[in-house]
Order: structure tokens, then sequence, then C-alpha cells
């Protein structure tokens, strides 16, 4: 489609933007959440926080339930599931809702609360790792054997003792 | 795919000249590489600025996770969606993504009527403006991609119509374009301002500048 | 996208014409606004039941769902 935008209305519109911040649009984009951040951030704190909503996602799809069903099942509130499923690294989930997925899971309570941001990692070299299994995969289908191989690994460094 | 492109004109800051651009009819794989190697480290370059100026977490501009390459593979080959970008001395400046199906009016004297969503505007880091932050590479992008935005549908009857969530730092902006502020949305948990803008601003905003 | 317009004649029975006009009169389109729109939401809606999406419509009160029969 063609547009047709005259010289002196660009010239005016970028008049009119001077000290407004014309950053962007969308509904995606915020996410506050219930609470505050618990840690300050960091784009590695922020990551981390992506990879564990991508173990969820992969955990949760890997069992075949949608997450309405993972809500009722590990009992949580599906706002905040959803919430840390699109990967919203400011939203800050809550302690108890990470120690219900680690169960129902089956994964260490300790490194998932870690992963999620909520304590400080003993072992950053850990969250290195997470982060790096961290697929970017935004398939809806039955998990392929690439995510296959992303979730052992993150499932494979959630489980390891602190002891290493 | 064969992209229109339309010309139009930007501020350049640092010089104040008046410069020539491209308004094209979609985002294609080159826009995708300036977003990925320009974009990013732009990005995270302000994004580190305003943490070391100790700005909490929620006044960060959100578009910062955003994925521009996830969010084309959504909408491939769906008509209700349009995507549409600006580009200026061979870089992409301003990308967005509409939908012209989905959404309905909200405001009550056209509710129900339809209108062209912005699902996302975002235009690239060096060209924000606000504290922290550089001047501005850029000035218009912004205005130019909400104009695009009105008239995609104006011949067919949407009488320009448009809604838009916007990020909290944009707000002024939307405003002095003449859309109407709603507030934040208790629909979304996010709680975003909703702006939408009648016939009436439409022609206002159309008509700025030399009454064209 | 390069808009070169294919035309298409189209027939429509008395009652289809006049549920087309009855929309168009509500939604304040034209009648090929109206068909293009449709057209671009019977894409839309094919696409996410071919992902194995399911539509629903919900009862605003009851919030009961009920599925939408799409083939």
């Amino acid at each position: 489609m063609k547009f047709y935008i005259s010289k002196e209305w660009c010239l005016t519109a970028a008049e009119l933007e001077a000290g407004a911040n014309t950053l962007g649009a969308g509904i995606l984009a915020m996410n506050p959440g219930p609470g505050e951040m618990a840690s300050a951030p960091s784009s590695e704190g922020d990551e981390a926080r992506i990879a564990f909503g991508q173990f969820v996602t992969l955990a949760r799809r890997q069992r075949r339930l949608a997450i309405e069903a993972l809500a009722k099942a590990a009992d949580l509130d599906i706002g905040e599931l959803l919430a840390i499923e699109q990967h919203d690294p400011h939203f800050a989930p809550e302690p108890r809702t990470v120690y219900q997925l680690a169960n129902f899971f089956g994964v260490s309570r300790a490194r998932l609360m870690e992963l999620a941001g909520l304590t400080r990692p003993k072992n950053t070299a850990f969250v290195e790792q997470a982060i790096k299994f961290a697929a970017r995969s935004a398939s809806v289908a039955e998990l392929n054997k690439e995510e296959q191989a992303v979730l052992e690994g993150l499932i494979k460094v959630l489980s390891e003792q602190d002891s290493r | 795919m064969t992209v229109t492109i339309s010309p139009v004109v930007l501020r350049k800051v640092a010089t104040n000249e008046a410069i020539d651009a491209e308004l094209r009819d979609a985002i294609e794989q080159q826009q995708l590489f300036d977003w990925v190697l320009h974009w990013q480290p732009a990005l995270y370059e302000r994004l580190k600025a305003l943490a070391a100026a100790r700005v909490s977490p929620d006044n960060w501009p959100q578009s910062a996770h955003w994925n521009w390459v996830a969010k084309l593979n959504e909408i491939k080959d769906l008509l209700a969606h349009q995507t549409l970008c600006v580009v200026c001395e061979g870089m992409t400046q301003g990308l967005m993504r509409v939908d012209t199906v989905g959404k309905r009016c909200r405001l009550d004297s056209q509710k129900g009527l339809n209108l062209v969503y912005i699902d996302y505007l975002e235009v690239a880091p060096w060209n924000w403006d606000g504290p922290y932050f550089d001047p501005p590479r850029y000035r218009g992008i912004g205005t130019i991609l909400l104009r695009a935005a009105i008239e995609i549908r104006l011949a067919e009857g949407f009488k320009g119509r448009i809604g838009l969530h916007s990020l909290p730092q944009s707000t002024t902006f939307y405003e002095r374009c003449g859309l109407a502020n709603r507030g934040p949305d208790a629909a979304y948990q996010s709680r975003l301002p909703y702006f939408e803008m009648t016939p009436e601003q439409v022609q206002a905003f159309l008509n700025r500048g030399s009454g064209k | 996208m390069t808009t070169s317009k294919r035309t298409m004649t189209l027939n429509l029975t008395d009652a289809e014409m006049r549920v087309l006009e009855e929309l168009c009169s509500k939604k304040d389109l034209s009648k090929t606004s109206l068909l293009r729109q449709a057209l671009r939401l019977y894409q839309l809606v094919e696409a996410r039941i071919e992902k194995g999406d399911k539509l629903f419509f919900e009862d605003e009160k009851t919030k009961e769902k009920a599925e939408v029969m799409m083939l």
C-alpha cells in the first residue's frame, strides 16, 4: 500500500515528538506482577528468569498439560503461571509458587528458587548453565527432540547437588 | 513478497537537517538482521545505563525483551495482521505490527466498531528520547508509523480509528498525537494505559502541519 | 505488498444480501470492506484451528464456554 505523506507533515511530526518518548506500544510488554523484584536488576538475572519460565513451559508440555491443568494440579494461580511462562523477566513469582512447581516437577527447590531470581545463587555458574540450556522455542506442539534435550539439560542442572 | 516503499522525511537531530527515509509496508529479513545486529546491542547499552543510574526496573523500557522474529512468525501469511517499518540511511529505525480484525473500539462514542489495533510499535534504541539517554538520532518515526496504522484501513471505512496499549514511557507522545487516554486497562494484568482515536481526532492528526 | 486488485463477481441469495446489508449498516462498512474483513477473520480462525486451538463463545454471566464448531 502506498502512503502519501508530505515533507511538511513529517517535519511537524518530528517537532512535536521533542521531549516525548515515542518508545512504543504493546500489551504484552509489561507485567509488573504482585511483588517487587527480590534481587537487583541485572541482565543475567533477567536471562535466568527467562530460563525459569522456559523450564516451566517445557516441563509442563512434556506432561501434556495445559496451563489450566498445571495450575489445578500444582495448586497455583493461573495468572501467575501465565506471567511466568510469558518470560517477563521483571515479574517476580511468589516463593510458594516456585516451591510448588519444584515439588510438582521433581527438581531441587533451592535451585529453582535461584533460577527464578528469588534468592541469590550461591554458585553463579549454575545460573549460567541454566541460561545456556534455555531454548527459544515458540512451538505449541508436543516437545520435539531439541526441546526434549533442552528440558533434560535444565532438569539435570536443577537437580545437581550444591557440593559440586 | 513485494514491498511498497513510500518516501517520508525524518529530522536528523544532530545536524537538524530534514532527511529522506522510507516507509515500507512490510517487515522483511533485512529488518530482522538490523534488529538482531544493531538494535539489541544498543538496547543493552541503554539498559545498563538505566541500571547504573539506579532506575527501578518498573521504569525500564519494557520492549527490551520483545522478539521480532517471534512476532513475525506468529502472523505469518495472515491477512488480518500487517507489519510496517521505517528505514533511514540504510538502517531500520522503527517497526510496527497491527491487527485489523481481532479488536473493536471501546470508546463509548464508537463502541464495537472496527479499528486497527497496534499490537507492537517500537523505535530503535538510539531514537529513544528521555533522561539517561543521549538525544535521539532521528525524530518523526513513531508519528509516521501511527499515521500508517491510521491509513491502512482508512479507504475501507474504518475512518482511521486506531487503538493501542501504551508503554508507560510513551503516554505523552500518544496524548500529543491526539489519542484519547482511557487509562490503565484493568482487563490486562499489565495495566498499561489504553489509547484510542476517534475520526475527529484522526482528521486533526492528519491535518497537522501546513493544513494538508 | 503491491495492491494489484483482482475482481470477482459474487452471487448472493436475497437472504444473504439482506444479512450483508444489515451487517454493513451496523458496522458502518461498505459491502466490499465487510467481505474482505470476513475473509481475513476466516483465515485467522482457520489458522488457529489448524494449530490445534479451539474457538469458544463464553457466556458473560455464567462464564460457561461453548465450543464453536468449525469444519
